[in-house]
């Protein structure tokens, strides 16, 4: 009982952060069709920024204005960068993309040095918000699960129900079309890009205190952002909610169970055999719980290459 | 026309000329990981190797001549080790310098013995200056690898005897280590030493290494087992995470560690380090006089104090330029084999004790340091207010682990 509450707490703040992250990325390419590569680096600026500014301003200006900052970053990017590409297509785009995780990475450790940072958590949050089964809880997952909801509340928000958020669908579904009513379809682009890297420039501020802030940030998380967004399905918001939380879960959860083959195997009396044949038959759950999410999108990708609730075909 | 041919002439004549007064320069090769996500720890050794090297130049070099140190960039995986192993021994290296990864260090054996059957009188030698993994003296021991540093069984076993006299052992004990080789030779010795230790091994896990961002599903297994102290070998952020998430579950583990000085550790645990210990082959405090003198010329030369792996790689590479040293040329050329021979026979003494290399499997037998994060250490760490305070200083052979069974070294003849 208590493992079981324990690993739903845990699973879920650790999706609802996977969201924060992944949100951004799913925006992105469902609006532009833009694997944006940088996506986890933008993570990784958001957390250096907010680890500088909190020397001078404090922790919740400088988390807020590490996020303005890299949503900035993010339009930068698209005017300057990307818009240039986009005629060459799609693959120049990700090419690009991919080139710029390496020069952010190498500016990072060029300015910060190669190893962690003293980021951490401020006093005034370091508290338990309350005790489950005797071990504290952390007062920071939850405002790191909070600060998500309210992410996806907004965005859901602004897209469904304002003019803004039809403009957006539209120039998602029908650019051209768009762009032929008057709509600023480029300004669109490159307000989503910059709003969808403010999403992740804000997921690095807050997970970065929590965590650890160093250089290979971009690429401890990156991963697993994609592996949520292709689970979730490519452009959908709903999807990439779900497919965090799923992820979150059994990441968590794989974790306490502790069956491989071998146990299986024991039920219909060929444990010993099986024990003794090692290898991939006495592999633990709990020891490749990380790896259990790649598992998963390859099984997406064999059975609904389209994600969970992305569009077909 | 006629000053044409007398230059090709003379070009000819002084070009023939040119290759007898030579002798063949000793090439020292770096494969080491100066990119991706262990650089800092590859760069580090590869101050460490800079350092000594120069060092060993500024003393006469060998044979006249200055060693030559070349640098290659593994990038951290096996098959990049593999691939700049061949370039290195193109370029006419003789000895291998790696220490950053276990898993490169065992590709690098295994490419330098393979290479070294099929190249007699060409031997290549393979100095291991940092992998930890018991295999490398064990099952793929060879009379041309070496190793300078610890492993599993002596981690454990140092950290175990300070913190049982400590009095912070506890008497239930979780083991907590990364599932690949290093992890599991550590999981091995933390199983076998509880007899020794007085303690009851109530837990074990095993986790991906460099991947799991979120410990506290980890933290609640330790706390349902009841465990009071953690043992790990986890390195880098599997090791900070893991501290943070038992701080922000406000447990109160005592962790005892392989790695807990690498750089960057404490500044970012911050608090959270303080009473955790580390079984590690230096520290600075424990040397005395000869300590002191050491870091300070490591510091003049490289703008830091030497910390983590540089001690060992430093050391390593003194002992064998004292073997260098005595060792004449054959053919202008080092011959590897005697090298080895004189190698597998040395002995030397650095800042914390005596240290002979033991010939049945090519492990170094050096002396060990247990020590703990204190804000009463004299040399403090990463720009924080603390440092590690020696507990227990542990001689060669009071911190050396038996020779492995699976290690069948096949000899020259």
């Amino acid at each position: 009982m208590e493992f079981l509450t324990v690993s739903l707490l845990n699973g879920v703040i650790y999706g609802l952060l996977l969201f924060m992250v992944s949100a951004g990325l799913t925006l992105i390419f469902g609006m532009m069709g833009v694997l944006n590569f940088a996506h986890a680096s933008f993570y990784m600026v958001g957390a250096y920024l907010a680890y500088t500014l909190q020397k001078f301003v404090g922790f919740t200006t400088a988390v807020l204005l590490s996020t303005v900052l890299v949503g900035l970053l993010g339009v930068i990017v698209e005017r300057f960068f990307l818009r240039r590409v986009h005629k060459h297509g799609h693959a120049h785009e990700l090419l690009l993309t991919f080139g710029l995780t390496f020069i952010i990475a190498e500016l990072i450790k060029l300015f910060y040095g190669n190893f962690s940072v003293e980021y951490r958590v401020p006093e005034f949050l370091n508290f338990a918000a309350f005790q489950v089964f005797s071990t504290d809880y952390p007062f920071y997952r939850l405002l790191m699960g909070g600060v998500s909801l309210l992410v996806f509340g907004l965005i859901y928000l602004l897209l469904t129900r304002t003019r803004v958020g039809i403009v957006v669908r539209a120039a998602i579904h029908r650019p051209q079309m768009a762009e032929a009513l008057g709509h600023n379809v480029p300004l669109v682009f490159m307000a989503v890009f910059g709003i969808g890297a403010a999403l992740a420039g804000l997921a690095g501020a807050l997970a970065g205190a929590f965590y650890t802030t160093n250089p290979n940030m971009a690429l401890e998380l990156g991963v697993i952002v994609f592996v949520v967004v292709v689970v979730g399905g490519l452009g959908s918001m709903a999807g990439a909610m779900i497919a965090s939380l799923l992820i979150g879960l059994i990441s968590s959860f794989a974790v306490g169970v502790d069956l491989s083959l071998a146990s299986l195997l024991g039920l219909v009396g060929a444990g010993d055999w099986a024990q003794q044949m090692g290898g991939l038959m006495t592999l633990k759950v709990s020891s490749v719980a990380a790896t259990i999410p790649f598992a998963l999108m390859l099984l997406i990708l064999l059975i609904r290459p389209s994600g969970l609730m992305g569009e077909k075909g | 026309m006629h000053t044409k041919t007398t230059l090709r002439l003379l070009t000819l004549g002084t070009t023939l000329f040119a290759g007898i007064a030579c002798a063949d320069p000793l090439k020292v090769a770096l494969v080491e990981t100066l990119s991706g996500p262990s650089a800092a720890t590859g760069q580090m050794f590869r101050a460490a190797t800079r350092f000594q090297i120069e060092r060993l130049n500024a003393e006469g070099g060998w044979n006249g001549e200055p060693i030559q140190l070349l640098e290659f960039d593994s990038q951290g995986t096996p098959a990049g080790a593999s691939e700049k192993l061949k370039a290195a021994i193109g370029s006419g290296a003789q000895m291998i310098v790696q220490g950053a990864s276990s898993v490169a260090a065992g590709q690098i054996t295994e490419d330098v013995r393979k290479y070294n059957l099929r190249n007699k009188g060409k031997e290549v030698v393979f100095l291991n200056v940092g992998g930890e993994a018991l295999e490398l003296t064990g099952s793929k021991c060879h009379f041309y690898h070496f190793r300078f540093n610890g492993n599993a069984p002596i981690r454990v076993k140092t950290l175990v005897a300070a913190m049982k006299e400590a009095g912070t052992l506890g008497s239930n004990v979780y083991s907590m280590n990364q599932n690949y080789s290093w992890g599991l030779d550590m999981e091995k010795s933390i199983t076998e030493n509880a007899t020794a230790g007085g303690y009851q091994l109530v837990g074990k896990s095993l986790h991906d290494t460099q991947k799991v961002q979120d410990f506290s599903p980890y933290i609640a297994r330790i706390q349902a087992s009841g465990a009071q102290t953690v043992l790990t070998g986890n390195w880098g952020n599997d090791l900070l995470l893991l501290m943070k998430a038992s701080r922000a579950a406000g447990l109160k583990l005592r962790f005892g560690t392989a790695f807990l000085d690498q750089p960057g550790n404490l500044a970012n645990a911050g608090d959270v380090a303080l009473g955790h210990y580390v079984s590690h082959p230096f520290n600075i405090e424990a040397a005395g006089e000869q300590g002191e003198k050491f870091a300070s010329e490591y510091q003049a030369k490289t703008g830091h104090l030497p910390a983590y792996i540089e001690p060992q790689t430093v050391f390593a590479l003194q002992l064998v330029g004292n073997v260098l040293k005595k060792l004449p040329a054959e053919d202008g050329r080092l011959n590897t084999r005697s090298f080895a021979l004189a190698l597998e026979k040395a002995s030397d003494r650095n800042p914390l004790g005596d240290v002979r290399m033991r010939a049945e499997d090519h492990q170094l037998l050096m002396p060990f340091v247990v020590s703990v994060v204190s804000k009463e250490a004299r040399y403090k760490v990463d720009g924080t207010d603390m440092g590690f305070v020696p507990i227990k200083s542990f001689s060669a052979d009071e911190a050396a682990a038996p020779v492995q069974d699976a290690c069948r070294m096949q000899r020259p003849e």
